[in-house]
C-alpha cells in the first residue's frame, strides 16, 4: 500500500513550499517510514540564524507536515490508503494525473463484470470468482498499461498505445478473465487501424486476434472475415511472429479452420452450394499458401461435401487430387482417408467392386500403421458392402475383424456397435440354413434346431434342403425373431469368453 | 408598518434578523412573520429569495390551526412537512443558480433558508444538512471569505465522516467542493486528490458519462489549466464538452423525431425541453461558455473543437428557449465553418440548426 503513493508524494508540490524551513524548536525525530525519508530529505534544514519562534509553525499545514514526517502517526493520505479500497486507490491515483479515460475504461470494465455475473446467476463460476477490485496484481497491471497507453495516445505515439493493450490482452489470457482479453483485443483493433507506419503489421495481428475471438464466440462469419483481411495484408510479406512461425501460414491456416468450422455449419442446415463455394475458396488460398498438406486438406474436405450433395463425379475428381498429394507426401494416413473417401462415393454410385478394392487397401495401410480406429471403419464398411451383396461369410469376416480391434481400443460405444454388427452378419450366416431347418421340420432338423438352441453355437451349414415358399411371412417373422435371439448371442458367447 | 419593537413583543420571545440573527427591528409586511434586523438585510433577502417564497413561509411559521380530529391533526402535520420539504428543495435549487451565475451574494440568504428548513426537518446531524452547507462553502468561496468556507466544510466532511449510510452524490459533493476550496488555497495537489476522489463518487453514482460527472471533470481541467498542462486540460475539456454534447443531441433528436412525426390532436407544437433543472441549466451555460472561451483563445490550432462547442451552445440555448443567444452561437458557427471550409456535412448541420430557430423565433409557441 505504501509504495503506491511514494510516486504521488515525490512530485507534490506542497513541501517545496518550506524551504525555508521554520522546523528548528522541534527537535528532530528518527525516521521510521521509507516513504517519508524522501520527504525528509527534501526537507531543507534551516540555516538563517534564530527566528522568533512566533514566525514559526503559524500555519495548520505546517503542522500536518511536520506531524506527518516526524511521528508515528498517519498522514491523511495513509488514512485514505487503509479506510478505501485499492481499487478506490488505483481510480483516484488515475485521476489525479489526469488519466481519465484510463479511469473511464477500468471503471467500465468493472461495471462489465458485474452484469456478467448478475446475468451468469448463482451456480455459475463466475459467482465464485473474487471480482477484479479484489485482485491487486491485476488492477497494478491495468494502472501500470493504461496510464502509458493514455499517455502514449495523447502525443499520438500509437504503437506503444497499442504494445500496452496488447501487453494487457497476453496477460488477461487465461480461462476465466477471457472477456477482459476480447475487450481488450477489440481495443487493439481499434488502434491497430490508426497504425500505418509499420505497413499494416499490427492491423494485421490485431485481424488475427479478432479472428481468434470470434472463431472462440462461434461467430464464424465474422471470424472468417477477420482472417480474409489478416491474410490479405500478410501476402507477399515475410513477417514472423514472436515463435518464428510465419504470419502468411499462421492465415492460411485459420482461414482454412474457419470455412471449415463454417462449411461443417452448413452442411448440417443442408445448404451445399454455399459450403461447396466456401470450400472452393479455401483449397484456392491453400494452393496459394504453398502447403502441400493444407491443400490437400482442403481438397478433402471439399471432395465430402460434394459428396454430401450428391455430386459424385466431381468428388471423384476431387478426391482423386488429393490421394495423388498424399502419395506425394508419402503421407500414409491421408492417403488411407482419401481411399475411404473414395470407396464411400463408388458405393453410392453404386460400383461396389472398385469400392471394395479400395477399402481393402484401406485396411492394408491401416493395419500398416496402427490406426486402429480407421480399420475399424474401414472393416465396418467393408462388412457393409458384403453384407448388401449378400456374402455373408466375408462380411462376418470383416465385422469380427472390426470387432476384436475395438476390444484393444476399449471404446465401448464403438465396442456396442461392432458387435451389433457383427451379430447381424453371423445372423444372415445361419439365416439360410435356418430357413431350411425350420421349414423342412423333419425330425432331424428340429433335432439341429433344438441342440442350437442349448448350445448357441454355429450350426452345419450343409444341410440345404430345397426350399419353399410356402409360409413365406411366417419365416420373416421367425427370422426377425431369430434375429434379435443371436445378436444376443455373441453378447453371450463374448461374456462367456471374456 | 415595517418597524416592530423589540421590547414590545410578548415576554421571553425573541425576535431574531433572517440573514444575520441579530436581534430584529423590522418586519416583512407582506407575509408578517419575516424579520430582520435593518433595511439592508431585507432588500438583500428580497432580492435573493424572501420574494419567491414569502407567502409559502406564512404556513410555517404560524399555529398551526386547530383541527378536530386525529386525523385531520396528522394530515395537518403532513402538509407541514411536505411544504417545508418543497421549500427546501426550492431554495436550494434557486441557490445553486445563483451560485453557477456567480451572484454570491444572493446565494448566502437561499442557502441558509434551506440549511435551516433541513436542520428544523432532520435534526442537527443529519446527512441532509450537508448539501447545504456545501453550498454555504462554496458561496463563502465565491466572496472570498476562505475560512468561513472551510469551517463549513469541515462541518460538512465530519457529518459525512459520522454518518453511516451516506450516498455516493452526496461523497462527491463534499469533494468537489473540498477540492474547491484547495484550488482558491492554490493548493493544488489536495485539490486534484479531492476532485478525483469527486470524479470516482459520481462514476460510482451516475456513471461515468453522466452529466453530473462533467463537473468534476471540468474542475480538473481547470486545475491543469492552470497549472500550464494545455494537453491534459484539453483532454478533460474535450470530454466535458463530448458529455454535453451528447446529452443535448439526444434530447434535440427526441426533439426531431417527434417534429417530423407530428403534433398531436390540437396541433401544438412540442415544447422545447432540456430536462435539467434551472441550476442544471445555470450550470451547463457557466461550464460550456468558459470551454467556449478558452477554446476561442487557442482557436486557431484546432477550430473543429470550436465548433464542437459552439454546436453544444447553439443546442442549449435552443432547448432553453434562448432563440436569439441561439442564434448568434449558430452564426457564429457557421461563419467559423465556411471560414474554414469544413465538410459540407458539418455546414448542412449548422445550417439546419439555424433554420430551426428562425423558424421558432417567427412562429413562437403559443
Amino acid at each position: 500500500m505504501a509504495q503506491s503513493y511514494s510516486v504521488t508524494l515525490e512530485d507534490s508540490g506542497l513541501f517545496q513550499s518550506f524551504s525555508g524551513s521554520k522546523m528548528t524548536t522541534l527537535p528532530p525525530l528518527p525516521m521510521t517510514r521509507p516513504k517519508l525519508m524522501d520527504l525528509a530529505r527534501q526537507k531543507l534544514p534551516c540555516s538563517s540564524g534564530p527566528i522568533p519562534s512566533s514566525q514559526l509553525i503559524k500555519e495548520k499545514e505546517d503542522i500536518d507536515h511536520y506531524v506527518e514526517v516526524n511521528f508515528k502517526g498517519l498522514s491523511k493520505e495513509e488514512v485514505a490508503a487503509y479506510r478505501n479500497s485499492y481499487m478506490k486507490n488505483i481510480c483516484v491515483d488515475m485521476l489525479r494525473d489526469g488519466y481519465h479515460k484510463s479511469f473511464t475504461e477500468l471503471f467500465g470494465l468493472m461495471k462489465q463484470w458485474e452484469t456478467l455475473r448478475v446475468a451468469a446467476r448463482r451456480r455459475s463460476i463466475f459467482w465464485l470468482q473474487k471480482p477484479l477490485e479484489d485482485q491487486p496484481d491485476k488492477l497494478d497491471y491495468f494502472y501500470y498499461h493504461l496510464t502509458r497507453a493514455e499517455a502514449a495516445e495523447r502525443k499520438g505515439y500509437f504503437e506503444e498505445v497499442y504494445n500496452n493493450l496488447y501487453a494487457l490482452a497476453c496477460f488477461f489470457d487465461n480461462a476465466e478473465d477471457k472477456w477482459v482479453r476480447n475487450h481488450f483485443y477489440e481495443r487493439c483493433f481499434q488502434i491497430a487501424q490508426l497504425i500505418k507506419i509499420d505497413g499494416g503489421r499490427k492491423e494485421a495481428e490485431a485481424h488475427a486476434h479478432m479472428g481468434l475471438f470470434y472463431e472462440e464466440e462461434g461467430q464464424l462469419l465474422e471470424a472468417a472475415e477477420h482472417y480474409e483481411a489478416f491474410h490479405q495484408l500478410t501476402q507477399g510479406r515475410i513477417w514472423k511472429d514472436e515463435t518464428d512461425r510465419f504470419l502468411n501460414l499462421w492465415a492460411c491456416e485459420s482461414l482454412l479452420r474457419t470455412y471449415r468450422l463454417l462449411s461443417d455449419k452448413m452442411l448440417e442446415n443442408k445448404e451445399y452450394k454455399q459450403a461447396i463455394k466456401i470450400l472452393i475458396k479455401a483449397s484456392e488460398i491453400a494452393k496459394e499458401g504453398n502447403n502441400k498438406k493444407m491443400e490437400g486438406e482442403a481438397l478433402y474436405y471439399l471432395g465430402l461435401a460434394h459428396l454430401a450433395a450428391e455430386e459424385q463425379d466431381t468428388a471423384m475428381a476431387v478426391l482423386n487430387a488429393y490421394s495423388k498429394i498424399s502419395t506425394d507426401l508419402n503421407d500414409d494416413l491421408s492417403l488411407g482417408r482419401a481411399y475411404e473417401a473414395i470407396a464411400k462415393v463408388l458405393q453410392s454410385q453404386g460400383q461396389m467392386t472398385e469400392a471394395i478394392q479400395y477399402l481393402k487397401k484401406v485396411v492394408n495401410l491401416t493395419k500398416n500403421n496402427f490406426q486402429s480406429l480407421d480399420v475399424v471403419k474401414a472393416s465396418t464398411m467393408l462388412g457393409d458392402i458384403y453384407n448388401e451383396k449378400g456374402h455373408y461369410n466375408k462380411a462376418s469376416e470383416y465385422f469380427q475383424q472390426a470387432f476384436d480391434t475395438t476390444i484393444e481400443l476399449m471404446n465401448l460405444s464403438l465396442l456396442d456397435e461392432t458387435k451389433v454388427h457383427y451379430g447381424i452378419a453371423k445372423a444372415h450366416r445361419m439365416m439360410l440354413t435356418m430357413n431350411n431347418y425350420i421349414e423342412t421340420a423333419d425330425l432331424t432338423s428340429l433335432n439341429h434346431l433344438l441342440s442350437w438352441k442349448e448350445r448357441r453355437s454355429d450350426i452345419d451349414l450343409d444341410l440345404v434342403v430345397g426350399v419353399s415358399r410356402g409360409s413365406a411371412t411366417e419365416n420373416m417373422a421367425q427370422n426377425s425373431e431369430h434375429l434379435e435371439e443371436l445378436t444376443r448371442s455373441p453378447d453371450n458367447q463374448k461374456k462367456e469368453t471374456e | 408598518m415595517n418597524v416592530i419593537y423589540p421590547l414590545a413583543v410578548p415576554k421571553g420571545r425573541r425576535l431574531c434578523c433572517e440573514v444575520c440573527e441579530a436581534p430584529a427591528e423590522r418586519v416583512c409586511p407582506a407575509c408578517t412573520v419575516t424579520y430582520y434586523c435593518g433595511v439592508v438585510h431585507q432588500r438583500a433577502d428580497w432580492r435573493s429569495i424572501h420574494e419567491k417564497i414569502c407567502q409559502l413561509l406564512i404556513p410555517l411559521r404560524t399555529t398551526m390551526p386547530f383541527y378536530n380530529s386525529e386525523e385531520e391533526r396528522q394530515h395537518g402535520l403532513q402538509q407541514l412537512q411536505q411544504r417545508q420539504k418543497h421549500l427546501i428543495e426550492f431554495c436550494y435549487t434557486v441557490a445553486q443558480k445563483y451560485l453557477f451565475e456567480r451572484k454570491y451574494a444572493e446565494a448566502v440568504p437561499a442557502a441558509l433558508h434551506s440549511l435551516r428548513f433541513r436542520r428544523s426537518v432532520y435534526g442537527l446531524s443529519s446527512v441532509e444538512l450537508v448539501p447545504a452547507y456545501l453550498l454555504l462553502s462554496e458561496a463563502s468561496l465565491g466572496l472570498g471569505r476562505i475560512v468561513q468556507a472551510e469551517e463549513y466544510l469541515s462541518q460538512a466532511q465530519w457529518t459525512v465522516l459520522k454518518s453511516t449510510d451516506c450516498q455516493n452524490a452526496t461523497h462527491s459533493l463534499l469533494h468537489r467542493n473540498l477540492g474547491l476550496l484547495y484550488m482558491a488555497k492554490k493548493n493544488y495537489e489536495e485539490a486534484r486528490y479531492h476532485l478525483a476522489n469527486d470524479i470516482y463518487f459520481s462514476s460510482c453514482a451516475f456513471g461515468t458519462e453522466d452529466i453530473r460527472t462533467s463537473g468534476g471533470y471540468f474542475h480538473l481541467a481547470n486545475i491543469f489549466y492552470g497549472l500550464q498542462k494545455l494537453d491534459l486540460a484539453d483532454t478533460l475539456y474535450t470530454k466535458v464538452s463530448e458529455i454535453w454534447h451528447k446529452y443535448l443531441n439526444d434530447h434535440y433528436q427526441v426533439l426531431s423525431q417527434a417534429r417530423v412525426e407530428q403534433a398531436d390532436l390540437l396541433h401544438k407544437r412540442f415544447v422545447n425541453d432540456t430536462g435539467l433543472d434551472e441550476a442544471q441549466e445555470a450550470e451547463a451555460i457557466q461550464i460550456l461558455t468558459s470551454i467556449l472561451n478558452i477554446r476561442e483563445s487557442t482557436s486557431d490550432k484546432a477550430p473543429e473543437k470550436t465548433i464542437f462547442v459552439l454546436k453544444t451552445l447553439v443546442m442549449l440555448h435552443y432547448l432553453m428557449m434562448n432563440s436569439s443567444k441561439a442564434e448568434e452561437y449558430a452564426m457564429q458557427a457557421l461563419n467559423l465553418a465556411k471560414k474554414l471550409q469544413l465538410s459540407e456535412n458539418e455546414q448542412n448541420n449548422i445550417e439546419e440548426l439555424l433554420s430551426l430557430i428562425s423558424t421558432e423565433e417567427d412562429h413562437p409557441i403559443t
